[in-house]
């Protein structure tokens, strides 16, 4: 059974990856293949990824044993240990990945047809081949090199994703600002990764899955700082307060991407990771209520930006990002099993709202026809100064972005140019003909 | 070992080739696809001596310490030979000349004659040739005040390792400070050749006012830390490694932060250069073998991954002249292949999964967070910021706008070295178990020849 158990696993995460190599070689070549056959082969890739992780999902519960590690030995190793290509399967991780992979076979099926013709087809699908491989390797990571790779891997894909339409300058300006996030999640992210393998001695997540931190061999305060930067990690994937201001930017992109990032996995990997990671949590208080506080805090604050948004993809956006702050509320408070329902029921929910709203305007000219009269929007006038107030708090999204831009990004930069100054003095070039060009530039 | 001589004999031989074939009276098209195939066949040679170097020391050259391949200089090989090649397959031809490229290929013989050799003197006259051969490039109208700046900055450090050298192999043995100070003097003269911060200002000055080819051509290979390797690490204080590596890390996150603002794309490649090659340092000195293997890997996969980055740039300053990184190019529909490929350089130099970069970058953070348990998150800084401004390179490069009117395709031998470069890259960073494991007992031996406190072949 074990074996089996091995082979089925390959499988469902060979399938993107050969799903990426299967398009990006022939377009590498000049010679990309035609779109019918794209389609063919990411709905096949996407099938083969469900059908084993269900016959993965069915092995799990024949043997009833509650957590296996399935390792395939070492990709590199260094001297005091060996980065493992190691993967834990238990309820969570199969679960998640169940879902991951009915989701990415469901939006591919629907991007076939929503990108038919579009330039750059192909690229689509290399790029979400790519994200499909991130989500699995998240959901089954059993290292933490591993958990790093597939979080990188849905970062990259996000972004290219978000910048689909590059001819568009809003576009790649909103990936290059996902991206920031993105870097700063994953630099979190890598230095939680250090610091498990560096005070562990191993990067194997078995343990912290499992709830066993003592085997660990960590202390409090080291599970503490581990848990703090993976707060971060998650912060930024996941869009919880300060780094809210990514999403409604991240929209840009396809419709099908938005679904399958902002919607229904992307979104959760964060939540997700969180719930793994639950154990670390447990170990302090300071890190719960922390955790808690930023869900329940992102979580009103997502409520009232996504009542003032006009554009509908921006509006469910706001209300996923409500969602996962509730599910980060109930993981803090120790909730686990409550919130992986809550993920996987709000991803499903979410994935189907976003890829119907290109066709909302189809659907209420249908639902008016029906009726026989306008639908209106219900509601009382907004009358009192707070309430104003209110209002263009959430108009402006909180003014999380003015604030970073203004408390992080500007003195940042301020400094690198100084800096930048000095070095061009350095080699003779006049410091006053470069200041005036800094004043001049935006 | 016949066959590894005769492949040895390949690396030294194909510069040459060019070398003689510059002094003959061909037309200059002709000259370059043969320093192209001679690069190929350099570039060939070197990887296929890579991959049989195992862990032992091979002397070609019996009883003298000239032309000597063991794991630690088998990795740093192919770096010549890989910049050399898409130097003269890339360059365009307006700006191609027989002096050039005999130039290039002088310059190509003595850095990989200086990672052949662990002979001090010998070694600081390699030092010195290379940087004549890069001032030399600089001798146009145009780049004088970049000769000048470079003169300043090169020619000091020629004279202070000159110095060193002399202080600490001449009379280090009967003088009691001549050791130390020696040891100081190189150390400053490394720190010059590397751009590590306070002495890195000439660095991305070249590489805006100057000339980028032979910039890349002079700087990729990295000599600085092969000097430091063999003629300072085995006799250094831990004082000694500890400064140079605070220098290192606080370099690697200085050039990494100001890159990000750049306005001018050469000046801001300058920059993350400054900071990729001081990180490559900073593991040099980490005293932990993960440290120096991965330095040792982050030194090929940085190596590679920057001179394609150059390319890419001098290729499309061809067709649209000066890269400005405040503006969106667009042209993604024209160059669909150089973006790919510019994007996985990019990739590979911040470390992410799937590109030589990543291995090299896990085994460097891990190293030094054991060695410098705060700072050593430097490494983690200097990555994040350098994957913001390569993504804003690649999306100020080819992304932004709808670009309309023809423009020059890209060239099938350009198009060949661009792949390959990044095939290797990826390739390499799929199954980096065996360059991985032999640079992890180049670094043990580097480790044990440190504690004998002599370079000498284990």
């Amino acid at each position: 059974m074990h074996r089996i158990v091995e082979v089925v696993l390959l499988v469902m995460l060979a399938a993107p990856a050969a799903l990426f190599a299967a398009v990006a070689i022939p377009a590498g070549c000049r010679r990309p293949l035609p779109e019918r056959w794209t389609a063919l082969l990411t709905r096949s890739a996407m099938l083969t990824s469900f059908v084993a992780s269900l016959v993965l999902l069915f092995a799990y519960g024949r043997t009833g044993a509650r957590t296996r590690e399935i390792s395939y030995g070492a990709w590199f190793s260094s001297g005091h240990g060996q980065f493992a290509l190691e993967f834990v399967i238990d309820g969570h991780s199969l679960g998640f990945a169940v879902l991951a992979t009915a989701v990415c076979g469901i939006v591919a099926a629907f991007s076939t047809r929503y990108l038919h013709r579009e330039t750059g087809f192909d690229r689509y699908f290399m790029q979400f081949s790519l994200f499909a491989l991130g989500i699995m390797l998240v959901a089954l990571a059993g290292s933490i090199e591993l958990l790093f790779a597939g979080w990188e891997l849905l970062g990259l894909s996000s972004t290219l994703l978000v910048g689909f339409f590059h001819e568009r300058r809003a576009a790649v300006e909103n990936a290059l600002r996902v991206f920031a996030v993105y870097r700063a999640s994953d630099a979190a992210m890598l230095s939680a990764a250090v610091l498990l393998h560096h005070w562990a001695g191993s990067g194997t997540l078995s343990d912290v899955f499992a709830g066993n931190t003592a085997a660990l061999g960590i202390t409090g305060g080291q599970a503490l700082v581990i848990a703090l930067l993976l707060l971060v990690a998650v912060a930024g994937k996941s869009a919880l307060l300060p780094f809210s201001g990514w999403l409604p930017r991240a929209m840009e992109g396809p419709t099908p991407s938005s679904a399958v990032y902002y919607g229904a996995l992307s979104i959760h990997a964060g939540c997700f990771l969180l719930l793994r990671a639950q154990s670390l949590f447990a170990e302090s208080i300071a890190a719960q209520v922390l955790a808690a506080l930023v869900g329940a805090a992102t979580a009103v604050y997502a409520s009232l930006a996504g009542r003032a948004q006009s554009d509908v993809k921006s509006a469910l956006a706001y209300a996923s990002l409500a969602q996962v702050g509730v599910i980060v509320v109930e993981i803090a408070c120790g909730f686990t099993t409550l919130a992986f329902l809550h993920i996987v029921g709000h991803a499903s929910f979410r994935l189907l709202q976003l890829l119907s709203a290109p066709n909302i305007l189809h659907d209420l000219r249908e639902l008016e026809d029906r009726l026989g009269e306008r639908v209106t929007p219900s509601g009382r006038a907004v009358v009192g100064a707070w309430q104003r107030g209110l209002y263009v708090f959430a108009l402006e999204r909180g003014f999380v972005d003015a604030l970073l831009d203004r408390c992080v990004v500007a003195p940042f930069r301020r400094i690198a140019r100084a800096f930048d100054r000095c070095d061009r003095l350095l080699c003779g070039e006049g410091w006053g003909t470069r200041a005036r060009q800094d004043r001049r530039s935006p | 070992m016949t066959a590894r001589l005769a492949v040895a004999a390949v690396l030294f031989a194909a510069p040459l080739v060019v070398v003689a074939a510059a002094r003959l009276d061909l037309a200059t098209e002709k000259l370059r696809r043969i320093a192209v195939l001679a690069g190929a066949a350099m570039s060939l040679a070197a990887l296929v001596l890579l991959a049989w170097t195992d862990d032992g020391c091979h002397r070609f050259l019996a009883g003298t310490p000239l032309l000597r391949v063991d794991g630690f200089t088998a990795v740093l090989l192919p770096i010549p030979a890989v910049t050399w090649l898409a130097t003269v397959a890339v360059t365009p031809r307006s700006r191609l000349d027989r002096a050039g490229l005999s130039r290039t290929a002088w310059t190509t013989l003595g850095t990989t004659a200086a990672f052949a050799t662990r002979d001090p003197w010998l070694l600081w006259l390699l030092w010195s040739a290379s940087t004549v051969a890069f001032l030399s490039s600089l001798a146009r109208p145009e780049t004088l005040h970049a000769r000048g700046v470079a003169a300043a900055y090169l020619l000091s450090s020629v004279v202070l390792l000159g110095v060193g050298v002399g202080l600490v192999f001449g009379v280090g043995e009967r003088v009691s400070w001549a050791r130390e100070v020696g040891l100081w003097t190189m150390v400053v003269a490394i720190l010059i050749r590397k751009g590590i911060f306070p002495l890195h200002a000439w660095v991305p000055h070249e590489f805006e006012r100057g000339r980028l080819g032979p910039s890349v051509l002079f700087s990729a290979p990295q000599l600085g830390s092969y000097a430091f390797a063999v003629l300072v690490f085995p006799h250094a204080t831990p004082a000694m490694l500890r400064t140079v590596a605070v220098l290192s890390l606080v370099t690697a996150v200085y050039g990494a932060a100001v890159a990000v603002c750049q306005r001018d794309a050469r000046r801001a490649c300058g920059y993350l250069f400054v900071s990729q090659s001081a990180l490559v340092l900073a593991g040099l000195e980490g005293t932990s073998p993960e440290a120096i293997a991965g330095a040792l890997v982050v030194w090929l996969a940085s190596a590679v991954a920057f001179t394609g980055i150059a390319r890419c740039i001098l290729v499309l300053e061809v067709r649209r002249g000066r890269l400005a990184l405040t503006t969106f190019h667009g042209g993604y529909e024209q160059f669909p292949h150089l973006a790919t490929s510019f994007l996985g350089f990019g990739l590979a130099c911040i470390g992410f999964p799937g590109t030589l970069g990543f291995a090299g970058e896990e085994l460097l953070v891990q190293g030094t967070v054991g060695a410098f348990p705060l700072l050593g998150f430097a490494v983690v800084v200097a990555s994040a910021l350098t994957g913001f401004t390569v993504l804003r390179m690649y999306f100020s490069f080819f992304c932004g706008r709808r670009v309309t009117g023809s423009m020059k395709p890209l060239l099938s031998h350009e198009l060949l070295v661009f792949g390959a470069l990044a095939v290797f890259l990826v390739a390499a960073g799929l199954l980096p178990e065996r360059l991985v494991s032999s640079r992890l007992t180049a670094a043990h031996a580097l480790l044990e020849q440190r504690t004998q406190g002599a370079a000498r072949c284990p």
